[in-house]
């Protein structure tokens, strides 16, 4: 591989007629200036213009965007909604927790105003969910788990035992047997063994 | 102090290997971090020094001041403390979400260092019953990796040995009001005897094992600790226990024991290496932040 | 301090320099691992450290996030040690708070704070050691801390003070020049694009004066600015020759 041009905040790439700004980059006055301080990649996209932008060792922190699937733990629930603490952005753990909220509408995708929010999570669940909006000034922000694949993915039973899931909306404890109501999330098929 | 979130798989891996005398680095139990020392960084002040034990960082100046001695012992001086716990640790230090944690740590710091035993109080006294040295003694938290009281008590050792106190003259006149003159001279200066400073040594009690120079995630697995301040003979000076959980009297010997084995070898490393850094005067290259 | 001159006939300063000499900078990044990006710099005898944690959720009130940018919140502390005479608060008092304000102001002009919404950025910044020219070491030790911890800026942020002595302006002023009652001007510049982030003077000045004032106020930071840009460039090479195979 060539040997990669540093470069540093403000400093000129080139102009737009030439690429198209990606990560890392900033338009200015018809010219591509860089935003950080590291590598210029420059990644050819087919027919179109290439795409110009600056990597960095490091990755520099991940904000949860509308639509990202989000690993989350639950802290507290009310009749309305869950309030969970989001951990995960995708496979990325976050060095600090945001705060979200998952109304109890947003819960299914089904029978939205039969849900009890007692029957889909507890405080102490791993859930996957995704996020719908960066709420405004006084929510958090809100998540959903109206699809097949979002829901419950660890959990706790009562006895302190990891529950293991037996339909969408039930866990089974091993230990005691006892079943309790969860929304589960649908196990994809490549990770169930054969 | 800033907590950390450890998960209960994690507890019970720390808990296992402290068992077994082997720690998330590899250390063993009674192992302290990689610690840097270095004295003279701030030059505003009469004596400084700074630490890194692994990645807990401290900063300690001390500056000294005339002022009037107390009641009860007029011919002594005494040490203040002030413990900044700055954002740059984390930031909920921001404002005064530090102060509890500041406050805490300076009033140990004052139970442990402020008496004669420690320091030769008597040594800064100017003229009894009117004026003293007093030293300022200011804590810089930077970072915050567990361990804090070992750190800052090496630390101020390390600043208490670095302080120049100008050479006072006294002279009287006629009306009998005495003047104060400090000399001019900068190498004309006394310096502290600090081989009675003693250092604290902290025991996180983990499991059933105890370990010195515990990080943040292994005092999240610890439910009590001891602090222990230990001089160069091997003498404890001061016992505290911390934490939430109780321990029971074998325990609390058990580690007092290892505390005052691992306290008593900490100070003569120390002192060599105080003095090689002393030795190498005006050639020593100041690295400081920089290196 | 009857006797001492800002400015010899010879046209050197207190401490030797030239009119529009800098002190000598030294900066390092990365100081602190724990922290998102960290650098601390000296100017003279100046010392600044800076530490940037972000972006991160709004602490405290979720009300102060903004809908459309993150919020920068800065905090300037001074060390007890850092003054000739012990200070008895590191922060808290007016004029911290007032600096932290111009700090805040600063780099909102530079951070493209468009891409955090609803997020908040801390920039800490403690002098360890105060000779003058507070505010210029901590607004460039905190350009490097977030260039350190990848945040994306339109542009370096350079800071610089001058001032103005028998028609001659002095760059980078040191404490004693600073408190001579002269004049004293605080200039935060972006270099490339020439843009000033923020303009502070006080005392009275001629405005006849007040161009070449800033003009050499502005060359020092574009002198800074290469000194700073020489420090990254220097930090990104060491660290991909680690982590190159």
């Amino acid at each position: 591989m060539s040997p990669m041009k540093l470069c540093v905040p403000g400093e000129r790439l080139c102009s737009t007629e030439d690429c198209i700004p990606g990560n890392g980059t900033y338009l200015r006055h018809g010219s591509i200036f860089a935003s950080l301080a590291g590598y210029v990649l420059r990644k050819n996209e087919g027919e179109e213009l290439p795409v110009i932008s600056v990597v960095r060792e490091t990755e520099a922190q991940l904000l949860p965007d509308v639509g990202a699937i989000v690993t989350c733990k639950v802290t507290s629930i009310n009749p309305r909604f869950a309030k969970v603490h989001i951990l995960y952005v995708g496979s990325t753990p976050l060095k600090d927790r945001f705060r979200g909220t998952i109304r109890r509408e947003d819960v299914r995708a089904t029978e939205k105003d039969k849900v009890e929010t007692y029957k889909s999570f507890r405080p102490g669940d791993i859930v996957l969910a995704k996020v719908i909006s960066l709420g405004d000034v006084q929510s958090n922000y809100l998540l959903t788990t109206a699809e097949n694949e979002l829901g419950v993915v660890v959990a706790h039973s009562e006895a302190g035992a990891q529950m293991v899931p037996i339909s969408w909306c039930e866990m089974q404890c091993p230990r005691t047997h006892a079943k309790e109501f969860r929304k589960v999330a649908r196990v994809q098929p490549e990770y169930l063994q054969a | 102090m800033a907590a950390v979130q450890v998960s209960e798989a994690e507890k019970v891996y720390i808990m296992h290997g402290v068992r077994d005398d082997l720690r998330l680095d590899g250390r063993g139990c009674e192992d302290y971090r990689h610690m840097e020392i270095e004295t003279d960084v701030v030059s505003n002040t009469d004596g400084s020094a700074k630490i890194s034990l692994g990645h807990t960082d401290v900063l300690v100046g001390v500056k000294a001041e005339i002022g009037k001695p107390r009641a009860m012992v007029p011919d002594e001086g005494y040490l203040e403390f002030f413990v900044d716990c700055s954002a740059n640790a984390t930031p909920e230090f921001e404002g005064r979400g530090g102060e509890e944690l500041g406050v805490e740590l300076s009033n140990t710091l004052y139970k442990v260092f402020n008496n004669r035993h420690s320091v030769d109080l008597r040594s800064l006294c100017i003229c009894p019953g009117e004026n003293c040295w007093v030293l300022y003694v200011d804590v810089l938290l930077l970072q915050c990796d567990g361990n804090l009281f070992d750190a800052i008590s090496i630390a101020i050792k390390a600043a208490l040995f670095n302080t120049r106190i100008p050479k006072v003259h006294i002279s009287e006149d006629e009306e009998g009001v005495k003047e104060i003159e400090l000399s001019d001279d900068p190498y004309d200066c006394m310096r502290l005897n600090v081989e009675n400073v003693p250092c604290i040594v902290t025991l996180c009690k983990v499991g059933h094992r105890h370990v010195v120079d515990a990080t943040l995630q292994e005092k999240a697995c610890s439910v009590a600790s001891l602090l222990i301040s230990v001089t160069h003979r091997g003498t404890v000076t001061c016992v505290r226990k911390m934490g939430g959980g109780s321990l029971d009297p074998e325990s609390i010997f058990e580690m007092t024991e290892a505390g005052k084995r691992v306290g008593k070898a900490l100070h003569a490393p120390l002192m060599e290496l105080l003095q090689k850094e002393e030795s190498l005067g005006k050639k020593r290259q100041k690295v400081g932040f920089l290196g | 301090m009857a006797g001492l001159e800002l400015l010899s006939d010879q046209g050197y300063r207190l401490d030797g320099r030239k009119a529009t000499e800098l002190r000598k900078v030294q900066a390092r990044t990365s100081v602190f691992a724990q922290a998102d990006g960290s650098a601390y710099l000296e100017q003279g005898n100046t010392k600044a450290l800076a530490v940037v944690y972000g972006p991160h959720e709004t602490r405290g009130s979720r009300s102060k996030s903004l809908h459309d940018r993150a919020v920068i919140n800065c905090q300037f502390s001074m060390a007890t040690f850092s003054t000739a005479e012990r200070k008895r608060r590191p922060h808290g008092d007016r004029k911290s708070s007032e600096m932290s304000l111009h700090l805040k102001q600063t780099f909102e002009a530079a951070v493209l704070t468009e891409l955090y919404p609803r997020s908040q950025i801390d920039i800490y910044v403690k002098i360890l050691q105060a000779d003058g020219g507070n505010y210029s070491a901590c607004v460039n030790a905190a350009t490097l801390a977030l260039v350190d911890a990848g945040i994306p800026m339109r542009d370096y942020v350079c800071a610089c003070t001058a001032g103005f002595v028998e028609d001659t302006p002095l760059a980078d002023l040191c404490h004693a020049e600073e408190s001579g009652g002269g004049t004293s001007l605080a200039l935060a510049l972006l270099p490339r694009s020439g843009n000033i982030a923020l303009l502070q003077m006080d005392a009275r000045l001629h405005q006849d004066h007040l161009d070449a004032l800033i003009e050499a106020a502005m060359t020092a930071c574009k002198g800074l600015s290469k000194v700073l840009d020489d420090v990254v460039r220097q930090h990104l090479e060491e660290v991909s020759v680690l982590t190159r195979d």
